[in-house]
């Protein structure tokens, strides 16, 4: 059954904890259990505790079943960018290296690679994706756009994403401020940005600490 | 079911005893990781049913469901329904199910045997409780009554909460009863009696959803209470500013709109500094001063002195820095302030909650919506468990062991003399000195596990061993229980039901899901049982805990903490009842909604100290401003341990680890306790990201691996301490207590930091959650 | 397309005009070759010439193309041939014969696979000889109790009609549905249970092939009950009946998921791809310095990406191509790019760094217990 169009995925990095609560709950997810398809990963912890939760983005063209050589990505006709098919997966990393997001993740033992798939088992029946229904920041969030609108006032989904000359459009959207001037997101251009977060002044120390 | 690794590559064959390490106890019963296997990984498997319960965990009790197959419990599910959490949960809510089932799981009960390596051989679940009897009696003929002592602890159901009170001061007529949230809830639970003469949040946290300045004082919410982030978060996407003060920059510290870096042990000063800055500005409800509360003048004119210059050089916190704080909390027309362990953990935590309430209440902005404070409870039952007769001074409802007329109250109840009750007894840690003094001699321990979780526990080691008799009732092997004379199996959440009351004061339900394995029982039978082998029976025949909680209500009408009108039908419709829930309220007061009072202290509301002069409890029914003069923590740093430690937890574990040390994600989620210092102190000591570091205090040494991030102050290193042994980050902290709640300083004291010279002996024979 | 097209439907003619000319030289001019059989073999020659065609154009797509040459660029390296082909025997054993990397994905998923695949494997060994009239057993003259084989037209060997030999021989499609039969239960099986394969399997996709196999299988049982035990009852019937399952299932072969059998074999190419890149220089992350693939494969992508239409070139700085990232600082990038925005709006600050480069963000979970999935994963992402 394909993933109701009404129930969309929205993503505030900006709420995230790192709690890891996706991670823990990605693995009870009945198409891939026991293992965790999300990516979370600190930016910078030595400067601050920024995190980086990145699930599949479900790009309109996917990069990754294109540079497939197997044929092995399928997008399904809700838009949902499927793991890679078992029987034809030959492992050769080219979806890992290509995907503009950094989202699949490479089983070699296995010859698989294996990525989020919207939690398909659950989506297509109506139910959260495990990570948006535990995540406790609501970093990661499902739910139809009203809601968004209305918990979110001062933030709009965005899902239009700029890499180098590139434009990749996604079933998943990012908050953005609502009165961002552009309508897209561009990935490129924030490359060297350092991370994010408070400092504990210097001066607000006595001389005897410092280095 | 589960994956234990017990015999696994990485143990060191030829581990036989170091001294400390403990290893053959370890070997023979954990903590090992447990992972998802066979059932519980295999997607194909229909569960029998799914029991709509909480997580056993922290105090906001998310509700979820397990989901149960052949009597184990195979995974969870979201519970979209519940109010609180919506489906949310932290990691621990999302693995606890590997809890149970768990091969570490003590099946039986044991006695402590010499001349084995384990320490200890099997016993019969009779002949365990015939000895736990014998031993009682002996010593209370011997030594007297309150010569054996109790400790109990708040991640009990209310029922066993009620029972554990119940046990000690009608069965074993001992004073000597305290509980594990003396480690935990006691300041705010004193602070807010003396503010405002009741102890529970004062609002539901959907108030906290309106709120334009949400302040966060001494909470890492992000990792200790992970699902209050998305209350916070959403104030915020509706305008709301967030101020955090910590020492740490925690997760949600790392885009709030204000930091205050305080300096551990210095938030008295920092808060009485905003309120004279509130003053100066006249950024305060003179009105809802005037009508409701009393003392502020004098709490006006000690905090004078308190000037923003000397604010910033006693906190640490830049000047304009506590300007803005002041401004936004003052200006501000809804507010809600939030605060934990970090301003509670303290010699002076109490003064450290009325100074943060003072600002409150200057502010008049509390008992309206989206106007709040709230102390974010910390155990499974931080709330319910600190309500009901298990504090040293505490009878059921809230009700004063020293007060002749509760006395006689709950004495009725209990079937027995009021006279013949003891008077209040002594706290946690003055038990384990008394213990030490030989002054008790016998000791029965349930769901606590101090040789982890209290301060200086090379002290409260020495000190159980100097008991007679210890009994301890786990479901595992804690640290602690590997002291014990005997070892009862007791009964995991999920094998038991009750209720609990959560964060809010929201009474919820906890269902039943598996039964216990093996000789393992409901911790109110095992109780029931040492009772009645004492022959001492009366007052303990209840079949379920239904029945406890039915003896409950009454024993809390008319307290303060009344649950009369709660049922637990009334619970399982409207998704809990916050209490005061009275069965029935006086002529002309309205009844009170199916849901219970959500809010504290609404203007017009009714209370029974008050009895309708004024809407907080005390007998005039205004609030209490309380001066709080600043004191320092009770160790400051000097030239030889000069560096400030500080305590807290990770998102990963809870407590002293006893569960979530066995649960494998979890344990590799953050293996080890690590040693956060800032690159500037790091540079200073020569040591970086991953080096063995050697902390050492006055009390004990403890070495570990270095996180170096410049998310703390340079003056202070952070350990968490969830586990045991070496690895204990409480072999360092001072047993300093407050002198009204008896709270240990947890969050204060003094250390020096050297690289270590090489791995400690641990590190080659333990795994990481051992 | 047009050309690729063109280009595929001559290979598939000419496998198929090929096979055809085979079967009239096996058969001796079709001397040997069963009339009865015709459909089979016409339904073989369809399957021959769409299995070319597809394979044809799947190997025109660019990725395919490129790591086609790559592959055996690779395996025909300088200096490390014979290592390579030591290494394909052993692959060829382990992973395309012994299944080894769907044992690991779950042993029940082996063992499923491995009675499917040989079942399949043997009844084709078996078949395809006698259809094509390659393989014909003859009585031998003026000896009543032994056959002789006859193998492309030439005597081949000779053996007792009651030996073990010649039960297995003749039996050998009811063993080889044995083992079809209990594969496609288990496989079933796991579609019917399991919840992760209910939520994305297809039904011409995961069971047509399925239904196809026990048809075929089943029916063909029924025809050795039919001549064993019954005298031979509804014997037409059941062997058009069978004709027309095996028949259906040929007609099927290149268009459903039976085409990886022929696909699948490039996971060699792969391995020898993989081995040759370790060897070689690496790429190095434009954003953190650290070295995470081959640069043989981040330039094969750059072409690949071209090719197809992709436009990941970055006109300013050092970085040229995003494909220069590694997947950790991609998703770094695409993080900071939403956090930017929130700029002015949330607290905090860009924390700015001394080093030259970014660090290289880390994987969250310490243990990496849901982490990366294996060795792979967590050595080029997340060191």
């Amino acid at each position: 059954m394909p993933v109701p169009e009404t129930f969309e995925f929205f993503i505030d990095a900006g709420r995230c904890i790192g709690c890891q609560s996706c991670i823990q709950a990605c693995a009870e997810c009945d198409t891939h259990k026991g293992q965790s398809m999300i990516q979370l990963d600190y930016v910078d912890r030595a400067r601050s505790t920024q995190t980086l939760p990145v699930v599949c983005m479900h790009c309109d063209s996917p990069t990754c079943a294109e540079v497939c050589p197997a044929d092995a990505i399928k997008r399904t006709e809700d838009g949902v960018v499927q793991t890679a098919r078992k029987p034809r997966c030959i492992a050769c990393n080219n979806c890992v290296l290509a995907c503009p997001f950094g989202v699949p993740k490479m089983n070699t033992r296995m010859n698989l690679m294996m990525k989020c798939d919207m939690c398909h088992d659950r989506t297509s029946v109506g139910l959260k994706p495990m990570c948006a229904s535990v995540c406790p920041s609501q970093a990661l969030a499902f739910g139809t756009r009203e809601e968004m609108a209305k918990l979110r006032p001062r933030s709009k989904p965005v899902n239009t994403f700029q890499f180098g000359a590139q434009t990749i459009r996604t079933k998943v959207n990012v908050m953005v401020p609502a009165d961002a001037q552009r309508e897209f997101v561009d990935v490129t251009a924030a490359m060297h940005e350092p991370t994010i977060g408070h400092e504990v002044l210097d001066d607000v120390f006595g001389a005897e600490v410092r280095a | 079911m589960s994956d234990a690794h017990h015999s696994s590559a990485g143990e060191p064959a030829a581990a036989t005893r170091a001294p400390g390490l403990e290893l053959d106890m370890i070997r023979e019963f954990g903590p090992f990781r447990a992972y998802a296997s066979d059932v519980r990984i295999d997607s194909g498997v229909t569960p029998d049913k799914r029991v709509k319960t909480h997580c056993c965990f922290c105090g906001q009790q998310c509700g979820l469901e397990l989901k149960v197959k052949d009597n184990t419990i195979i995974g969870i599910e979201p519970w979209y329904d519940f109010p609180f959490n919506r489906g949310m949960l932290c990691p621990k809510g999302v693995k606890r199910y590997l809890q149970q089932a768990h091969p570490d799981r003590l099946l039986h009960a044991y006695e402590k045997d010499a001349s084995r390596a384990s320490g200890f051989r099997k016993l019969g679940y009779e002949d365990a409780v015939r000895r736990v009897a014998e031993a009682i009696a002996r010593i209370q003929r011997e030594h007297g009554r309150d010569a054996f002592a109790v400790l109990s602890g708040a991640s009990l159901t209310t029922e066993k909460a009620y029972l554990m009170g119940k046990f000690a001061h009608l069965c074993l007529g001992t004073a000597n009863i305290d509980y594990n949230g003396r480690l935990c809830m006691v300041s705010a639970g004193a602070g807010n009696k003396k503010a405002f003469g009741v102890d529970r949040a004062a609002n539901p946290w959907s108030d906290i959803l309106g709120a334009e300045v949400v302040l966060v004082a001494g909470a890492n919410v992000a990792e200790c209470a992970p699902i209050t982030t998305n209350y916070i978060w959403q104030a915020r996407e509706h305008g709301a500013k967030i101020i955090v003060v910590d020492p740490r920059i925690t997760p949600l510290a790392r885009t709030c709109d204000l930091f205050l870096p305080v300096k551990p042990g210095r938030d008295t000063a920092l808060f009485s500094g905003i309120l004279q800055l509130m003053i100066e500005n006249d950024w305060i409800d003179r009105a809802f001063i005037e009508a409701h509360t009393v003392g502020f003048d004098a709490v006006a004119a000690q905090v004078r002195e308190w000037t923003p210059e000397r604010t910033a050089n006693v906190t640490g916190v830049a000047e304009k820095t506590i300007r803005q704080a002041a401004e936004w909390w003052g200006a501000a027309k809804t507010s809600f302030l939030l605060h934990a362990r970090g301003i509670e953990h303290h010699s002076h935590g109490v003064q450290n909650v009325l100074s943060t309430i003072n600002i409150v209440l200057a502010s008049g902005r509390i008992g309206r919506p989206n106007c709040g404070y709230a102390t974010i409870t910390g155990q499974a039952n931080g709330q319910g468990g600190r309500e009901h007769g298990q504090k040293c001074d505490q009878l059921p409802g809230g009700r004063d062991l020293a007060n002749p007329e509760h006395r006689a109250y709950v004495a009725e109840i209990w079937g027995m003399n009021a006279d013949e009750l003891p008077q209040p007894g002594v706290d946690a840690y003055e038990i384990m000195r008394k213990a030490e003094r030989g002054e008790i001699r016998g000791l029965l321990s349930i769901c606590f596990n101090p040789v982890v979780s209290l301060p200086d526990n090379n002290f409260v080691r020495a000190a159980l061993e100097k008991l007679d008799f210890f009994v301890a009732i786990d479901f595992f092997m804690s640290e602690t229980a590997r002291y014990a004379d005997v070892v009862l199996p007791g009964s995991l959440q999920e094998e038991d039901e009750g209720t609990v009351t959560q964060v809010e004061g929201r009474i919820v339900r906890i269902q039943k899901a598996v039964e216990c394995p093996g000789e393992a029982r409901e911790d109110w039978r095992i109780i029931q049982d040492i009772a009645k082998a004492l022959g001492r029976e009366r007052g303990f025949t209840f079949q379920n805990p239904g029945q406890i909680f039915d003896e409950l209500r009454v024993a809390s009408k008319g307290g303060v903490c009344d649950y009369s009108g709660v049922t637990y039908a009334r619970i399982e419709q409207n998704f809990g009842v916050f209490w005061p829930c009275p069965s029935e309220t006086p002529p002309g007061v309205p009844e009170t909604s199916p849901q219970g009072t959500l809010r504290l202290f609404e203007p017009g509301s009714w209370n029974p100290v008050a009895k309708g002069t004024g809407p907080f409890y005390f007998p005039d029914g205004r609030a209490r401003f309380n001066p709080t003069p600043y004191v320092g923590p009770a160790e400051d740093v000097d030239e030889n341990y000069p560096i400030i430690l500080t305590t807290g937890r990770v998102v990963s574990q809870f407590l002293s680890g006893n569960q979530t040390r066995r649960i494998g994600p979890l344990v590799d989620h953050y293996p080890e306790p690590r040693v956060e210092i800032h690159p500037q102190l790091a540079l200073r000591l020569g040591i970086s990201d991953g080096d063995w570091t050697l902390v050492e205090s006055r009390r004990g040494n403890c070495t570990l691996r270095a996180s170096v991030v410049k998310t703390i102050r340079p003056d202070t290193i952070f350990i968490p301490y969830h586990w045991g042994g070496r690895k204990s980050a409480n072999q360092l902290t001072i047993s300093a207590q407050d002198p009204i709640s008896k709270i240990p300083e947890f969050k204060v004291c003094a250390v020096r930091v050297v690289k270590a010279p090489g791995q400690p002996e641990y590190a080659a024979l333990l795994q990481p959650q051992q | 397309m047009n050309r690729d097209v063109r280009r595929s439907a001559t290979r598939g003619l000419v496998a198929s005009s090929t096979l055809g000319a085979l079967i009239v030289a096996g058969s001796r001019n079709l001397d040997h070759f069963d009339a009865a059989l015709v459909a089979y073999t016409f339904s073989i020659l369809f399957a021959t010439f769409g299995l070319t065609y597809r394979y044809s154009m799947w190997l025109s797509r660019p990725p395919t193309a490129l790591y086609w040459r790559r592959g055996w660029q690779a395996f025909f390296r300088r200096g490390l041939l014979i290592r390579h082909a030591g290494q394909l025997l052993s692959r060829i054993g382990l992973d395309v014969l012994g299944n080894r990397f769907i044992v690991r994905r779950g042993q029940l998923r082996g063992l499923t696979h491995l009675l499917i695949m040989w079942g399949c494997i043997i009844a084709v060994a078996i078949t395809f000889p006698l259809v094509f009239g390659w393989l014909h057993f003859s009585p031998v003259p003026g000896d009543l109790t032994r056959y002789e084989a006859v193998v492309f037209g030439f005597r081949a060997f000779r053996f007792p009609h009651d030996s073990t030999l010649a039960f297995f021989l003749f039996h050998g499609l009811v063993w080889a549905s044995f083992l079809v039969i209990a594969g496609v239960m288990l496989a079933m099986r796991r579609r019917m249970r399991e919840g992760g394969a209910a939520a994305l399997q297809r039904f011409a996709e995961d069971f047509m092939p399925l239904v196809l196999l026990f048809a075929v299988s089943v029916t063909g049982l029924m025809l050795t009950a039919s001549y064993t035990w019954m005298k031979g009852y509804g014997f037409t019937f059941i062997s058009i009946l069978h004709a027309v399952t095996v028949i259906g299932t040929f007609l099927w072969l290149p268009f459903g998921k039976f085409f990886h059998v022929f696909q699948r074999p490039a996971q060699l190419g792969v391995g020898f791809y993989k081995d040759v890149g370790r060897l070689e220089e690496k790429a190095h992350c434009r954003r953190c310095g650290h070295a995470f693939t081959s640069r043989m494969h981040v330039l094969d992508l750059i072409e690949v990406e071209r090719k197809l239409g992709y436009r990941y070139e970055i006109a300013a700085g050092e970085v040229e191509h995003y494909q220069w990232i590694c997947p950790p600082c991609r998703r770094a990038s695409f993080v900071m790019a939403q956090g930017l925005l929130w700029r002015g709006h949330r607290g905090g600050s860009s924390l700015p760094c001394a080093e030259a480069l970014l660090p290289m963000p880390t994987f969250a979970n310490r243990g990496l217990g849901e982490g990366p999935l294996d060795s792979e994963d967590a050595e080029n992402f997340h060191p």
